[in-house]
């Protein structure tokens, strides 16, 4: 555990020497979120109009929760340094270190989110009391319950981006099935709750990541109860150890197909 | 003067023709970046379903309407990075000092520059927005105003990128602020210009072309006017003409990078 924790923190310290690289994101970010302030501003006819059970602030506030998220996460490490690494053969010097390769990429995106969100947060936070206003009924120990939910929904996110990933030891490029995942994480997860869905469809979308990447965390800021708390959480550790037997198992399947063409 | 401007019309084909046949060298990943690219925008789908289930109209636009104005983003933005993807990593070309290898061919470096790169991902864009409109709301005067405007679409974000790909040959972290920009084009063309008030409108209309790149040619094709065509194929072409004599301007402040490069 502890080399995983020297290469965190090598991560970690790198990437603050680079917050102003991180910053110059904040305008895709701003951007987004100003679009869907407009969008649900002209869906809202009345501002105390409830639709799927949220009020125009929850809606917005929502969206811009998790847009943190899928901003403040964005990594190589997990997207794309895996099949780099393949495809390029820069594996074969990676694999014979002494340290699992796909823990030692986790370890890599945790240092790098570790400075990125909270940086993309404060600015949610900005632009959200500015342009919405406050969140009902959120207070700091709201934040510090679901700060759990919000670490374990980004590993669980980590976990199946580098699963995909190692696609890349069978298929040349696993671009195409990482944008597949972000697109139904993006547009189902993050642009709305659950709720706003047909009813037939709540049940099977509760059984796929985004209920614990990114609906969950988002629930539980902006209307927090103990039941969902524990729901999430356990659904989450559940999730979790799947998508790490899942990742371990193409990682072990996929090694031994690895050869090296001398270099 | 036209059999010069043929030989460059036909390097320029060339390159495009040699940068598809080195893609497709792998077949299976050159299909699966098509198909996939069209599926991934096909998500997009979902969001303007359960949207207009809301409500029936968004901004002045119907489902009908919100589709085509997608296609021609997804068929504009295609076509730009299959003839012309290079452009869009301008900035990396001159920060680094890249641009040498070009300057040195006997044919014009900007074009050179231009057809040197195509993403193969691109394929998918375009034909998406083709099946979009063949999906949603096709007639065939309708297909060739959108051929049309997929053309004008793909010229004016290939000028925009120029443009602010020629930044870095003033400014040192132009890059950043080109990227953010091409992005803010991207992230409004796809969303109808009827929910955003004055300043944003300014914005989109004035300041970043997505309005003559997207939205403009929608409301064309919606409710025909040969003037508004004529302002739109006016603006690609002044956008297209200011974009090259900025590259031009810059490329005299370029200083070679001692990089040594060789195109084959």
């Amino acid at each position: 555990m502890k080399k995983y924790t020297v290469i965190y923190r090598s991560v970690l310290m790198e990437n603050l020497q680079y917050t102003a690289n991180v910053a110059m994101g904040f305008v895709s970010y701003f951007v987004f979120i100003f679009i869907f302030i407009q969008l649900w501003n002209y869906i809202y006819d009345d501002p105390r109009q409830l639709i799927a059970g949220y009020t125009k602030e929850q809606m917005i506030w929502y969206v811009m929760i998790t847009e943190t998220l899928w901003f403040g996460t964005r990594a190589a490490a997990v997207s794309s340094q895996a099949a780099t690494d393949i495809r390029g053969g820069n594996i074969a010097y990676q694999i014979n270190k002494p340290y699992h390769y796909a823990l030692y990429l986790l370890s890599r995106y945790t240092g790098e989110w570790s400075v990125r969100l909270p940086m993309y947060a404060l600015l949610s936070a900005v632009i959200g009391f500015a342009l919405v206003g406050g969140l009902p009924g959120f207070g700091l120990l709201t934040l510090l319950a679901v700060i759990p939910s919000v670490v374990m929904g980004i590993t669980i996110h980590a976990v199946f981006k580098l699963s995909i990933s190692f696609f890349s030891f069978w298929i040349e490029d696993s671009n195409p099935f990482q944008w597949l995942y972000d697109k139904l994480l993006l547009v189902v997860g993050t642009l709305f709750p659950i709720e706003i869905f047909p009813e037939a469809l709540q049940p099977l979308f509760r059984l796929t990541p985004i209920y614990t990447v990114c609906y969950g965390p988002a629930k539980l800021i902006i209307d927090f109860s103990v039941e969902k708390w524990v729901e999430i959480l356990i659904a989450q550790l559940l999730y979790l150890a799947a998508g790490c037997a899942l990742m371990f198992f193409i990682y072990g399947k996929g090694v031994k197909r690895l050869y090296v063409n001398g270099g | 003067m036209l059999t010069a401007v043929k030989n460059q019309v036909r390097v320029c084909a060339l390159s495009v023709k040699y940068n598809i046949m080195r893609e497709m060298l792998n077949k299976v990943t050159f299909l699966t970046n098509i198909l996939f690219m069209m599926l991934n925008n096909a998500t997009f789908i979902v969001q303007w379903v359960i949207l207009f289930r809301l409500r029936e109209d968004i901004g002045g636009y119907t489902m009908r309407e919100m589709m085509l104005l997608w296609g021609l983003t997804a068929s504009s933005f295609g076509l730009s990075h299959i003839l012309f993807a290079r452009v869009f990593s301008l900035s990396d070309l001159i920060i680094n000092g890249k641009l040498d290898s070009y300057l040195v061919q006997p044919k014009n470096v900007l074009l050179g520059v231009m057809t040197s790169a195509t993403s193969t991902s691109s394929i998918g864009d375009f034909l998406y927005g083709l099946a979009l409109l063949c999906v949603f709301c096709f007639s065939l005067k309708r297909f060739f105003l959108f051929l049309l405007f997929a053309a004008t679409g793909a010229v004016i974000m290939t000028a925009f990128a120029l443009l602010m790909g020629s930044l870095s040959f003033w400014l040192v972290r132009a890059d950043m602020l080109g990227n953010n920009m091409i992005n803010t084009m991207i992230g409004f063309s796809t969303y109808p210009d009827g929910i955003f008030k004055s300043g944003a409108r300014f914005l989109i209309y004035y300041i970043i072309p997505v309005g003559m790149a997207v939205y403009k040619p929608v409301h064309i094709m919606v409710s025909f006017d040969a003037g508004e065509l004529l302002s739109v194929l006016g603006f690609a072409a002044g956008l297209s003409a200011l974009s090259v004599f900025v590259f031009y301007r810059g490329l005299r402040r370029y200083s070679s990078g001692n990089l040594m490069e060789a195109r084959i």
